[in-house]
C-alpha cells in the first residue's frame, strides 16, 4: 500500500506508559490515578509543588514501591517492576539529588559494580577502558581510575549517568538534576541530555527552574495533590500557565519588598578571605536592609557565611559589626555577637527530626530557657515557640509535634524561628526557599520583608535569580570565590547579574537566558 | 594520573616499619636475628592473623565480630574432645568438622545481622557470650589435655615444612599464609569481594544498585566464623591444652590487628595483607619489647591499646592529607580544563 | 523528655513493665518471701556495681557514642585502691585518687574522641585493653586484699536504714540521671547529639565540651563502682570486673536505648536494671548457675533488637498485603 507523504507518522509506541497508577501511604493518597507515556528520545518535564506525589512516581517507575492499582505497560506490553532490580532490567533508571556513589571505590569500578554479566573475575584493565568509552559517549573527560571520592557534584551524576548507560538505559528520570550545578556544568549536562535524546533514550526531569524546563523539554506534565492535571507540548504551554495547574490557583508574583529607610552600617566586611574558598570580599549592611547574594553554584557564597557564622573562619580581612572589629572563630561566639546563620540543607543540618518543633525552636538558646539548677522550663520553651508558630503560620498541630512531620516549607519556616529567637543583628539565610512549595515560599519573602522593616540586617544568598532580586535592596554576585560586582536594585536586572556572575559580556548572558 | 590507593600506602608504612622496629631490635638484643625469632614469632602471628583476615571481611561491610574469640575456644574444645574420642579420626575429616562448626556459628550472627537487622556489635556482644556459655555447659568444665590427643597433630606445629637457610617455615604458618593470599586475592578480583567494599563505602547505594546486601553481608559472617574454626583448630595444635576460657580476648586482638593493619573501621578501605601486616607488627612489638626491658609481660596490653590509638589516629590524619592532595590536584587540572572550554565559546 | 519522641518507646517501657511484674511474680510464688525487703536488698546488692556504671552508660549511648572501657576503669580503680594501700598510702587518699585515675582515664577517652575526632568505638576498645594493662601491670598476678573494716562493710553494713552505702549511692544517681537526662538542658544536648552532630555544631553547641564531659563522667562512675566493688569483694584481682561491660550495656539497651543514639529513657534503664537483676535472682533461685544466667542475658540483649525489628517489618508487609487486597476488590465486578 502507498505511504501518504503528507501524513503524519503513526504514533510509535510509548517505552513506557501508566496507566490510572494509585498509591496510598497510611492515610496519604500519594498518587490517584495518574498516567503518563514517555516516547522513546523524548525529553518530558515533571512539574508539582512538594507532596504532589512525584517522587512516589518515580519510586514505582523504577520499582522501588508497587502501585495499589493501576498499569504498567513497557514497550506495549503489561509489566511487573516488583523491585529496583526489575525496573533495571527493564531499562528504567533514575538519579536522584544524592548521587548513589561508592566513594572508596575508583569510577571505573563504580560505573561497571552493578553489573551482573562480566564474568567471574573482575578484569581491571578491561574495566578501565570499558569505561573510558562509556565516558567518551558522553563527551565527558574524567580519570576513570581515580577513587569517587575526589569527585564534584556534578562529576558525581555524570557517573551516575554513565552507569546507567551501560546497563543500556532506555528511560532515565532525574531529580532536580541542576539544583547544584555550576551554569558551565548545567550547560555540559544539556549536551549529555541531547546525546542520550539521539539514542532514543527517554528522560524524565522534575525541576523547579522553569527557564530550564522551557529550554530542554518537549512535553510537560504538571501534577497536583498526587492527581495528574495536564500533559502539553511545551509549545502549547507558558510558565504563567504551568505554575498556575501546579497551584490550582492564579497566584501574584513573588512577593515583592516594600520600601524601607535603611539605618546605620551595622556588617561593615573588608576584603575577607580564606584560602582555597574565596578573597578580597568587601561590603556593607545596614540596618533595614536586604543584601542579595547572587551568583552561580561554585561562586562560594556559602563559605562567606560560614566564614561570617565562625564555622569555617576567614583567614584574612576585617569584619566590624557597629563599628566594633570582631573575630568569629566559633558559632558560640557568632552567636553571642548577633550574627545568626540559616544552613542550605535543613535536613542535614538545620533539623533534628524527631525533636519536637519546640526542641528545635530553642536549641541554640537553650540556656534562656534553663532554670537556676539546670533543667528545662518547658512552659517557657513552649510559649516561645507559639509564639513563633503564630507568628510565621506554622502549619502543626501544636509546638510538641517532631518537626519531622511537617512539610518542606513548614519545615523551613522552624529553622527561621530558631534563628530569629536568637535575637540578631545579622540574619545570614543561605538559600532559604529551596525545595518549599510557592505559597510557603511568598510567606518567607513576606516575614523576609517585615524582618527588614523591623530593622535586621539581612544577608540573602540564593540561586532563585528573579527572587534575589525582588526581595534584596542591593545585590553582591561573587564568581568562582571572587567579589565581581555589587548592584543597587534600581540598576539591577537579570542579564546584568547573570553576566557578572558569569564574568563574561552580558550578549552570551542574554544568549543563555533565551 | 596513578591514583595510590590509601591500603596500598598503610601496607607500604607498615612493612618499613616492621623493618626498623626489626633493624632497631637487632641492636638491642643479641642474637635477635634468628630462626628462632622467625618461629617464634611468624607461629604466634599465624593463629591470630587467620581470624584476622575473617575480621577483615566483616569490617569492610562496616560491621564488627567480637564472637571470634569464643569461635576459637569452641571448636579448638569441639574438635579436641572429637579426637580424643576417637584418636583415629583422619586429619582431613578434623580440619573440616573445625570449619563447619566454626562457619554455622558465623552463619548464626549473620542471620542476626543480615536478616534481622540487629546491630552487628549488639549480636556478637551477645554471641560472645552465648557461645562461651555454650561452652562450659557442653563441657561441664572438663579440660581437653594434650595427652589424650594424637600425636600427628600435637607434632604439626612443630615439624618444619620448608627450610629457607636458618629459617624453618611451620605448617600453620605456610597455611595462614595461604589464607592470606586466597582472601587478598578474592578481595581484588572476585565480584563479592568489590561488593563488599560497596557495601561498607555506601551501604544505601549499594541498596539502591540492586545488590542483595543481606546475602553479602550474611556470608562475611559466615565466612568469618569459619576462618575462626580453622583457627580454632590451630589453636588446638600448637596449645593442646584446651580449657573453657580458651581464646578469651582474641576478638580484641583481631579488631586491633585489623585496626593497625589499615582496615578502616567504617569500612569500604582496607586489605588482608594489612591486617596479616597488623597482626605482625603487633606480637613483634610485644615479644620484642618483653625481651628488651624485661618488663613484665602485663605491659602487653597497655601497650596494645596505646598502638591501636595510634593506628586509628594517623589513619584519620593520613586520609585527610590525601583527600586534600587529591582535591587540590583535581581543583588545578579542572581550572585548566575549564579555562579551555570556556575558551571554546558558550 | 520521653514524650517529646516516637510514642513506640511509651510501649517499650510498659512492655518492660509488664515483663518485670511477670517475672516478679513467678519469683514471689516459687519463693516464699522473696518480696522481703532484706530478699531485695541482697538481689540489688549483688548487682549494684554494674548498675551504677549503667546509668552513665546511659548518658553515652544515648550521645549516640560508646564506652567500651567502663569494666577496666573500674578494674583499674579497684586496684588502684588495693595497690595504694598496699603501698601504705592513707585509705581515703587512695580512694580519692583511684577515683581522679578514673576520671583521667575518662578525659584521655574523650580527648581523642571530641578533639582528635576518632571513632568511640575503636578509641574505647583501645581503652579496654589499655587501662586492663595498666592495672594487670601495678598487680601482676597477686590478689591484694586487708582492707580497713569500715571499707569492707560499704556494701554489707545497713548505712541508711536498711539499706547499705553501695545501695544508697545508686539510689542518689538513679535519682540525679534520671532529672539530668530527661529534663535538664545537657540531657536535651544529649539526645541531640546522638540525632545529629552537624546540627548541634551548627546550631551553636559546644559539641565537644559536651562530648569531653560525658566520658569523663563515665570514668569517673565507673572508678566509684570499681571502688565499691573492691569494698564488696573484700579483695582485688587483675580481672576484677572483668567483662562486665557486655552486662552494662544490656541492660542499657534492653531498657529501649537505641544504640545508635538519640532515644531511649532512663524510666526505661530502670525497668531494665530491676528486670534483670530480678530475672537473675529467680535463676538462681532455680538453681541455674551464673554461667547459664549469662547466656539467658545474652539471648534476651539479640531479641530486644530482633523482636522490635520482626514485628515491625511483619506489620509493613500486612499492611501491603491489605493493601493489594483493597486494590484488588476495588476493581471487582
Amino acid at each position: 500500500m502507498t505511504e501518504d507523504p503528507l501524513a503524519p507518522a503513526p504514533p510509535a509506541a510509548p517505552i513506557l506508559e501508566i496507566r490510572s497508577v494509585s498509591k496510598r501511604f497510611g492515610s496519604t493518597q500519594a498518587l490517584d490515578g495518574v498516567s503518563l507515556a514517555l516516547q522513546p528520545g523524548e525529553i518530558h518535564a515533571l512539574l508539582g509543588e512538594n507532596g504532589a506525589g512525584k517522587s512516589t512516581l518515580i519510586k514505582i517507575m523504577t520499582g522501588v514501591q508497587q502501585p495499589d492499582a493501576g498499569e504498567i505497560l513497557v514497550d506495549g506490553q503489561l509489566v511487573r517492576i516488583g523491585s529496583a532490580l526489575d525496573g533495571q532490567a527493564l531499562g528504567i533508571a533514575a538519579i536522584y539529588q544524592e548521587p548513589m556513589i561508592f566513594p572508596d571505590l575508583s569510577v571505573a569500578e563504580n560505573v561497571f559494580i552493578a553489573h551482573r554479566d562480566r564474568g567471574r573475575i573482575v578484569d581491571r584493565r578491561q574495566m578501565h577502558r570499558d569505561a573510558q568509552a562509556v565516558l567518551d559517549r558522553l563527551g565527558v573527560r574524567l580519570d576513570v581510575g581515580q577513587p569517587a571520592r575526589g569527585l564534584t557534584l556534578a562529576e558525581q551524576q555524570t557517573l551516575e549517568i554513565a552507569k546507567a548507560i551501560s546497563l543500556r538505559v532506555r528511560v532515565l528520570i532525574m531529580d532536580e538534576p541542576t539544583a547544584s550545578l555550576s551554569a558551565h556544568e548545567v550547560r555540559r549536562l544539556f549536551r549529555i541530555i541531547a546525546a542520550l535524546r539521539r539514542e532514543g533514550v527517554a528522560i524524565l526531569f522534575i525541576s523547579h527552574r522553569m527557564e530550564e524546563v522551557f529550554e530542554i523539554a518537549d512535553r510537560v506534565t504538571v501534577l497536583r495533590d498526587g492527581r495528574w492535571i495536564s500533559t502539553r507540548q511545551v509549545s502549547d504551554v507558558t510558565p504563567d500557565l504551568a505554575i498556575r495547574d501546579m497551584v490550582g490557583r492564579v497566584l501574584e508574583d513573588l512577593f515583592r519588598r516594600t520600601p524601607t529607610e535603611p539605618g546605620e552600617v551595622v556588617l561593615d566586611v573588608r576584603d575577607l578571605g580564606r584560602d582555597g574558598a574565596f578573597s578580597g570580599v568587601s561590603f556593607t549592611v545596614r540596618a533595614g536592609e536586604v543584601l542579595g547574594f547572587a551568583g552561580l553554584v561554585g561562586a562560594r557564597r556559602t563559605d562567606v557565611g560560614l566564614a561570617l557564622f565562625g564555622i569555617a573562619p576567614a583567614d584574612t580581612g576585617e569584619v566590624r559589626l557597629d563599628g566594633q572589629s570582631i573575630t568569629v572563630t566559633s558559632p558560640q561566639q557568632a552567636l553571642e555577637r548577633g550574627i545568626a546563620y540559616t544552613t542550605e540543607d535543613r535536613r542535614e543540618l538545620g533539623l533534628i527530626f524527631p525533636l519536637s518543633i519546640a526542641a528545635n525552636i530553642s536549641l541554640p538558646t537553650l540556656r534562656r530557657y534553663l532554670s537556676r539548677v539546670g533543667l528545662v522550663r518547658r512552659a517557657a520553651e513552649d510559649a516561645s515557640a507559639g509564639a513563633f508558630k503564630d507568628r510565621l503560620k506554622i502549619r502543626a498541630a501544636t509546638v510538641k509535634a517532631p518537626v519531622g512531620t511537617l512539610s518542606g516549607g513548614n519545615q523551613q519556616k522552624v529553622v527561621l524561628s530558631k534563628w530569629l529567637n536568637t535575637r540578631p543583628r545579622v540574619l545570614i539565610l543561605d538559600e532559604p526557599t529551596r525545595g518549599i512549595d510557592v505559597r510557603s515560599k511568598a510567606e518567607v519573602h513576606q516575614i523576609i520583608d517585615e524582618l527588614a522593616h523591623e530593622g535586621m540586617a539581612i544577608i540573602l544568598i540564593s540561586s532563585d535569580l528573579p527572587e534575589v532580586l525582588a526581595t534584596s535592596d542591593r545585590i553582591l554576585v561573587m564568581r568562582e570565590g571572587r567579589q565581581m560586582a555589587i548592584f543597587d536594585r534600581t540598576e539591577a536586572t537579570q542579564e546584568r547579574v547573570l553576566a557578572a556572575a558569569m564574568g563574561r559580556d552580558q550578549r552570551t548572558a542574554a544568549d543563555a537566558l533565551a | 594520573m596513578r591514583y595510590v590507593r590509601p591500603e596500598q600506602l598503610r601496607e607500604l608504612t607498615l612493612v618499613f616499619i616492621i623493618i626498623a622496629v626489626l633493624a632497631f631490635f637487632a641492636t638491642q638484643i643479641p642474637d635477635y636475628l634468628s630462626g628462632r625469632t622467625f618461629t617464634r614469632i611468624s607461629t604466634s602471628v599465624a593463629v591470630i592473623a587467620v581470624v584476622a583476615v575473617g575480621q577483615t571481611l566483616v569490617v569492610l561491610t562496616r560491621n564488627i565480630d567480637l564472637s571470634v574469640g569464643s569461635i576459637v575456644g569452641v571448636v579448638a574444645y569441639v574438635t579436641g574432645t572429637l579426637l580424643t574420642n576417637d584418636p583415629n579420626l583422619s586429619p582431613a575429616v578434623a580440619i573440616a568438622v573445625a570449619i563447619g562448626l566454626g562457619g554455622a556459628l558465623g552463619a548464626l550472627n549473620g542471620l542476626l545481622v543480615a536478616y534481622g537487622r540487629v546491630p552487628a556489635i549488639v549480636t556478637t556482644l551477645g554471641t560472645l557470650a552465648l557461645y562461651r556459655v555454650a561452652l562450659v555447659e557442653l563441657s561441664g568444665a572438663k579440660t581437653v589435655t594434650t595427652d589424650a590427643l594424637p600425636s600427628w597433630l600435637l607434632d604439626l606445629p612443630a615439624t618444619s615444612l620448608v627450610s629457607l637457610g636458618a629459617l624453618d617455615i611451620r605448617p600453620l604458618v605456610v597455611l595462614a599464609l595461604l589464607i592470606v593470599v586466597i582472601f587478598q586475592l578474592g578481595l581484588r578480583y572476585l565480584p563479592y569481594g568489590r561488593r563488599l567494599f560497596a557495601i561498607g563505602s555506601n551501604p544505601d547505594a549499594a541498596q539502591v544498585a540492586g545488590f542483595r546486601v543481606q546475602r553479602d553481608v550474611f556470608a562475611a559472617f559466615l565466612l568469618s566464623g569459619a576462618l575462626s574454626g580453622l583457627a580454632g583448630f590451630m589453636f588446638l595444635a600448637r596449645f593442646g591444652n584446651i580449657t573453657v576460657v580458651a581464646g578469651q580476648g582474641l576478638e580484641l586482638q583481631a579488631v586491633a590487628a585489623v585496626v593497625v593493619g589499615g582496615v578502616n573501621i567504617f569500612g569500604g578501605i582496607g586489605s588482608v595483607v594489612g591486617a596479616l601486616l597488623g597482626a605482625t607488627l603487633i606480637d613483634l612489638l610485644q615479644q620484642s619489647l618483653i625481651r628488651w626491658l624485661e618488663v613484665s609481660e602485663f605491659l602487653r596490653d597497655a601497650f596494645l591499646g596505646l598502638l591501636i590509638l595510634l593506628a586509628v589516629a594517623s589513619d584519620k590524619v593520613i586520609l585527610g592529607r590525601l583527600r586534600t592532595i587529591w582535591v587540590r590536584a583535581r581543583r588545578e587540572r579542572d581550572g585548566s580544563a575549564a579555562a579551555a572550554e570556556a575558551s571554546h565559546g558558550a | 523528655m520521653g514524650r517529646d519522641f516516637v510514642r513506640r518507646l511509651g510501649t517499650w517501657e510498659g512492655l518492660l513493665l509488664a515483663i518485670l511484674v511477670v517475672v516478679v511474680l513467678v519469683n514471689t510464688l516459687a519463693v516464699p518471701g522473696y518480696l522481703q525487703p532484706q530478699n531485695q536488698i541482697n538481689l540489688v546488692q549483688l548487682s549494684v556495681e554494674k548498675a551504677i556504671v549503667v546509668l552513665a552508660m546511659t548518658f553515652v549511648i544515648v550521645s549516640g557514642e560508646i564506652d567500651l572501657s567502663v569494666a577496666s576503669v573500674m578494674g583499674l580503680a579497684a586496684v588502684t585502691v588495693a595497690w595504694l594501700s598496699g603501698e601504705g598510702a592513707p585509705f581515703p587518699l587512695a580512694i580519692v585518687i583511684a577515683l581522679g585515675v578514673g576520671g583521667l582515664c575518662g578525659l584521655f577517652n574523650g580527648f581523642w574522641i571530641a578533639i582528635v575526632g576518632l571513632p568511640s568505638l575503636a578509641v574505647t576498645l583501645a581503652g579496654l585493653i589499655g587501662y586492663r594493662g595498666i592495672a594487670r601491670l601495678l598487680i601482676e598476678d597477686r590478689s591484694i586484699g586487708g582492707f580497713p573494716d569500715w571499707f569492707a562493710r560499704l556494701g554489707q553494713q545497713p548505712f541508711l536504714g536498711p539499706l547499705p552505702f553501695a545501695l544508697v549511692v545508686f539510689g542518689v544517681l538513679l535519682v540525679v540521671a534520671f532529672v539530668v537526662l530527661g529534663y535538664s538542658g545537657f540531657g536535651r544536648y544529649l539526645y541531640v547529639l546522638g540525632n545529629s552532630l552537624e546540627v548541634a555544631r551548627f546550631s551553636g553547641v559546644r559539641v565537644a565540651r559536651i562530648r569531653i564531659a560525658t566520658f569523663t563522667m563515665s570514668g569517673l562512675v565507673a572508678a566509684l563502682a570499681g571502688v565499691l566493688l573492691a569494698a564488696r569483694l573484700g579483695a582485688v584481682r587483675g580481672s576484677t570486673a572483668e567483662g562486665f561491660e557486655l552486662d552494662i550495656i544490656t541492660m542499657v539497651l534492653l531498657g529501649g536505648v537505641s544504640i545508635f543514639g538519640g532515644r531511649g529513657t532512663m524510666a526505661g534503664v530502670i525497668l531494665s536494671i530491676l528486670l534483670i537483676l530480678n530475672l537473675r535472682n529467680g535463676l538462681g533461685l532455680a538453681n541455674i548457675t551464673g554461667n547459664t544466667q549469662t547466656g539467658v542475658i545474652g539471648v534476651l540483649l539479640i531479641l530486644s533488637v530482633l523482636v522490635p525489628n520482626l514485628a515491625s517489618s511483619a506489620r509493613t508487609r500486612w499492611r501491603r498485603s491489605r493493601g493489594a487486597a483493597a486494590a484488588a476488590g476495588a476493581e471487582g465486578p
